[in-house]
């Protein structure tokens, strides 16, 4: 009953159906046929994001800027003229109960469409389901890089995107000699290593890198490392709530090194939350954060409102919020496009190149899904955090998905793969 | 190259750090044998009163103390509603307090939100050379100390000590003598409660809010109860001091990474070695002592 | 004297078991019938679903023998359950061939009873016991998790296969046996009818150990050590054996659990999951071995119908339900609904030959 009667609460004025009942009549082609493919079937989005748990502080906004999304199709007219549903669980930031999730998703409730998981970790978990099932599915947090995969639309930015927009920014402003600190684990250790390829890209060096346990609060010993190097800049992607002590306990000791980083402030918003002045002086390179100034996110009416009016007590807008919201457009669009929700279908016309203005945009522009590798060129921010903890853009561009175009030359148009490319290729591609 | 300073520093950090996430644990456990798998969650209410507190407007001196009664309350209220029916069954009561711990870590999350803005570490830093230090992290194994010391003097000194660990010793020839046993429980569960509370309420500045942050204590903590051993103040005397120097010192000189590796790696060799615990290696004199003293 | 029935059902029948009738038998059958034909009339989905539930139910039971039989109780079941998942997916996937999974089978179940096996040397011949042998083994699950997160690097990769950190070990291959062209896949429902055969072999296994003369020793130790060991048993070595026993069913159902995913990562290792066990059989009824299996596929369907509704209050109910259970039923759901129905009849009809399980005392240690 609690489910019915939660779904009928989202239901609440947004025309959201319930996918209880519809999942029982086969919203799949299975019983319906082509008659249901085309008629007023609702379309069902599975949406799997931590509400509860140690991913729940991030996890959160992109549950309800997907919901957000989906009210605004709704109200819009649906897609294709017909509705959507969600299927939205809350897998507790369990990896396991991810994998379950995704199973029922896929096969009970045969969702058109899968939103999940905040993670790489947690995208491993389900990715042999995703291949195993061909079912489309949406990627959505910055990320390490390199997934090059027949199902997988990874459009959040990449590592090289996010770092490529902070550090050569960094290198003009301080200098070369670069400390790199980073969470000891596949996405630590993979940003790491982009941190080397983009400090030889811009002629500078990297003195020496940490990786720093997931479960350490304790940074007595980093920041007396740190000083000893004393570099111009730090590179930290220092990652999770046990990690976020680092910052205040830089701030205490007095270390006072500018800091880039693409993990701090858009998707935890530490700003927010510690005392100024611990993240004074740090570089975010984000595609998004609440505070970016295109007319499409503050303006009156704007993507920042919006979520707001719908979510009054929400705390933040977070990167990974905006990637789940304009996501679901270009999902609309490419349905629109294929005039079906055939999962084949979508992801030819998700390849043919949609387009879509994205509030991290500025005004006329709109970012693009490439085909060939399903990444986004995104528009890229450095923002920058004062000692009120003010943040400011110093610098904004676009910048293209490179590694899989250009180093190792992932086409999924051409080819199905379902692959996971790493640095170590890029440095056996480059030679 | 070691920095003489720096790795004092990191020691008394660590030693800090253990002897604080384990006292209220090895209080509970060493004298009531309970093992209270909610104990993260005590520390991470400690850690709210206390923010709450400041965040309303309270200064930070008086926020800490908020905390730790806070804690204290609710360790009492669980005590007489929920351990106290199981102090026979030692086993179930983990399995009580782990369920208690999952939903107070849940209940928080739904009352509180994913997080609380933060209290900024105070007292700055001291400056040494090109390195400096957290003043407040440096401070805090003093409070670890003082800590230590009020809780000896308590157990072994006062009156209350005294009854508390004859009961622990053999509750039914207390009973007979006329101790409260049952007040004896009530109390030592308030103190260890406190304790929890106290470490989140100090660690409080220096950590972000959040409902889970309680589990960061944990490892530490349940390796420092394990590798003291049977004798509570002095095994945790000695596994902080221990297992925060090996953590200190390989921290220092190969990272943090090492550092973590090789707290695990003496704790295993601890209990491969000394499966009775650091103080069960002068637990036999120390009971002597014990003995002449009551 | 010895009934046909007698002969079939007496060694697996006797005090240390709830269930000793011929009702009780035709029920197990029925039920057993009904399970098996469930995959029959369910999707694919569910059937695999369930499996995942009984092959938790395995590993329940492995602790309701060390710890409702022999008094030991282990937060480490999910140490030799992880030390099993992740052979089985070093193995298999070197390997690489169907003969290599069926062959990582056995290689993984031998790790887990090994890493058991040392374990319990350590802490029973150093004379650990009680509440410090379940923080102890709490302490090795947290060492575990702690040190499988940090295994991302490069230097942590078995022959051709990185342990993977905190984002552990993909690609870990379905369950088969054979070798190439003349071999067996289980996925689905036939993973599900293996899972089952594996529980009902070990349930009929165990009821044999415990009802056998080990059994005895077993239960004399939980009971009363002192005076075991005055009868001249090792207590050292009763508890050895059944640790050791434990592990390697904890590691088959880590095995199982492996490949029922594809996956394993370190979370098996988590606070969480250690804890599942023990709240599993402890609401079963730890004295049963049967009970442990039910309350770990009631518990876990329940937990997930929790997490389908997306409530905020999922694990805040988990723990309420959880908390009353311990506190108004000591000895688990089981044993209690058995005491008040059939132990009636059972123990009426018993009285004079043994005494029935049930009426004893149910004690943690």
């Amino acid at each position: 009953m609690s489910e019915r009667s939660r779904r009928a609460f989202l239901a609440t004025g947004t025309a959201l159906a319930t996918v209880g009942l519809a999942g029982c009549s086969g919203g799949g082609g299975g019983g319906g046929g082509s008659a249901g493919e085309s008629g007023d079937e609702p379309i069902t989005i599975g949406v799997l994001e931590d509400r509860s748990g140690n991913f729940a502080l991030v996890g959160d906004p992109k549950h309800k800027a997907t919901l957000l999304a989906i009210e605004e199709i709704n109200e819009a007219g649906g897609i294709n003229g017909r509705q959507i549903e969600v299927f939205d669980p809350d897998p507790q930031s369990d990896n396991q109960r991810y994998k379950e999730l995704t199973e029922r998703a896929i096969q009970q409730e045969d969702v058109d469409v899968l939103w999940a998981g905040y993670s790489s970790a947690t995208r491993e978990t389900i990715r042999p389901t995703i291949d195993r099932e061909d079912q489309l599915y949406f990627y959505t947090t910055q990320y390490e890089g390199g997934v090059c995969d027949h199902n997988v639309f990874a459009v959040g930015p990449t590592a090289r995107q996010q770092l490529g927009a902070v550090l050569p920014y960094l290198v003009d402003e301080y200098g070369t000699d670069i400390y790199t600190i980073a969470a000891d684990y596949n996405f630590g250790q993979l940003s790491a290593d982009w941190v080397k390829v983009l400090a030889s890209e811009n002629g500078a060096n990297v003195l020496d890198e940490e990786f720093i346990p997931l479960s350490e609060t304790d940074f007595g010993s980093v920041i007396n490392r740190i000083q000893e190097a004393d570099p111009d800049f730090v590179m930290s992607m220092l990652v999770g709530a046990n990690h976020t002590a680092f910052y205040e306990q830089k701030a205490s000791a007095g270390l006072e090194v500018p800091i880039g980083t693409s993990t701090a402030m858009a998707q935890g918003y530490e700003h927010r939350r510690l005392d100024a002045p611990a993240m004074s002086n740090i570089f975010a390179g984000v595609n998004y954060m609440e505070e970016i100034p295109t007319t499409r996110n503050t303006d009156d009416g704007g993507f920042v409102d919006r979520y707001f009016e719908m979510w009054p007590d929400a705390p933040y807008l977070n990167e990974e919020a905006q990637t789940n919201y304009f996501s679901v457009y270009m999902y609309k669009q490419a349905v629109e496009q294929a005039g079906t929700t055939d999962q084949e279908e979508v992801k030819a016309a998700l390849e043919s190149g949609i387009t879509y203005g994205a509030p991290e945009a500025p005004e006329g522009e709109e970012i693009a899904l490439d085909g060939a590798t399903h990444h986004v060129d995104h528009h890229m921010w450095v923002m920058r955090c004062d000692d009120q903890h003010n943040v400011e853009a110093v610098e904004n561009r676009v910048i293209p998905e490179q590694f899989l175009s250009g180093t190792v030359g992932c086409d999924l148009t051409q080819e199905d793969e379902e692959t996971q490319y790493t640095p170590q290729d890029y440095y056996e591609e480059a030679g | 190259m070691v920095n003489v300073v720096n790795l004092l520093f990191q020691f008394l950090d660590s030693f800090a750090f253990i002897v604080l996430a384990a006292i209220g644990l090895a209080i509970i456990f060493g004298m009531m044998g309970v093992i209270n798998l909610a104990h993260g969650e005590f520390i991470m209410v400690g850690a709210y009163g206390t923010t709450l507190a400041y965040n309303a407007g309270a200064p930070l001196l008086l926020s800490i103390p908020v905390g730790v009664l806070a804690t204290t309350v609710m360790g009492l209220v669980l005590e007489r509603s929920v351990v106290r029916r199981l102090y026979d069954r030692p086993l179930d009561s983990m399995v009580a307090t782990f369920a208690l711990g999952l939903a107070l870590t849940q209940l928080t999350r739904i009352v509180f939100g994913n997080s609380l803005s933060s209290i900024g570490i105070p007292l700055g830093s001291v400056q040494y050379g090109q390195f400096s230090y957290s003043m407040y992290r440096v401070l805090l194994s003093s409070v670890a100390l003082a800590v230590l010391a009020a809780a000896y003097v308590v157990f072994t000194r006062t009156e209350f000590g005294i009854r508390a660990r004859a009961t622990i010793q053999d509750a039914d020839t207390a009973s007979a003598m006329g101790v409260e046993t049952d007040r004896m429980y009530t109390v030592t569960f308030g103190i260890g409660s406190a304790l929890a509370g106290l470490t989140g309420a100090l660690y409080a500045p220096t950590m972000s809010i959040v409902p889970g942050m309680g589990s960061s204590f944990l490892v530490e903590a349940f390796v420092a109860v394990v590798t003291g051993g049977a004798s509570v103040l002095l095994g945790t005397t000695l596994a902080g001091g221990g297992l925060g120097l090996v953590n200190a010192l390989f921290s220092n000189v190969y990272g943090t990474f090492i550092g973590q590796i090789a707290l695990l790696f003496v704790a295993v060799l601890i209990l491969r070695f000394l499966p009775n615990g650091l103080s069960g290696a002068v637990e036999g004199v120390r009971e002597r002592m014990e003995r002449e003293n009551t | 004297m010895t009934s046909p029935y007698e002969r079939l059902f007496g060694r697996f029948e006797g005090p240390n078991t709830i269930g000793n009738t011929r009702v009780f038998w035709a029920g197990l059958t029925v039920a057993l019938a009904l399970a098996a034909a469930y995959p029959l009339v369910v999707s694919a989905y569910t059937a695999g679903n369930t499996a995942l539930f009984m092959l938790y139910g395995l590993l329940a039971m492995s602790l309701s023998l060390v710890w409702g039989y022999a008094g030991v109780l282990s937060f480490g079941q999910v140490v030799f359950f992880g030390f099993a998942g992740y052979t089985f997916g070093i193995v298999s996937i070197n390997l690489g061939s169907t003969l290599g999974v069926t062959m990582a089978i056995p290689v993984a179940v031998l790790v887990a009873t090994v890493v058991a096996f040392l374990l319990g040397y350590f802490m029973f011949y150093g004379d650990v016991s009680g509440v410090f042998v379940a923080i102890i083994t709490l302490v090795v699950t947290l060492v575990m998790q702690t040190f499988m997160a940090q295994t991302a690097g490069d230097e942590w990769t078995i022959g051709e296969v990185p342990l993977g950190g905190f984002n552990g070990m993909p690609g870990i291959p379905n369950l088969a046996v054979g070798t190439e062209g003349a071999a067996v896949s289980f996925s689905g429902a036939s993973f599900y009818w293996l899972v089952l055969t594996i529980l009902v072999v070990s349930y009929l296994g165990l009821r044999l150990l415990v009802n056998g003369r080990f059994g005895y020793a077993m239960v004399a130790v939980r009971e009363d050590e002192d005076r075991v060991e005055m009868l001249g048993y090792d207590i050292r070595r009763v508890k050895l054996v059944v640790f050791t026993l434990g592990g390697g069913l904890a590691g088959l159902s880590g095995v199982l659990y492996a490949s029922w995913g594809n996956y394993i990562d370190p979370s098996v290792y988590s606070l969480a999951f250690a804890t599942l066990p023990v709240v599993w059989v402890t609401v079963g009824g730890r004295e049963s071995l049967l009970g442990g299996v039910l309350a770990t596929v009631a518990i876990e369907w329940f937990r997930q119908q929790l997490a389908i509704t997306g409530s905020a209050w999922a694990t805040v109910v988990v723990g309420t339900l959880l908390l009353i259970v311990v506190l108004a039923l000591p000895e688990g759901i089981v044993p209690f609904v058995h005491r008040k129905t059939v132990g009636f009849v059972e123990g009426r009809r018993m009285v004079g030959e043994d005494t029935p399980a049930a009426d004893r005392e149910g004690t943690a240690e």
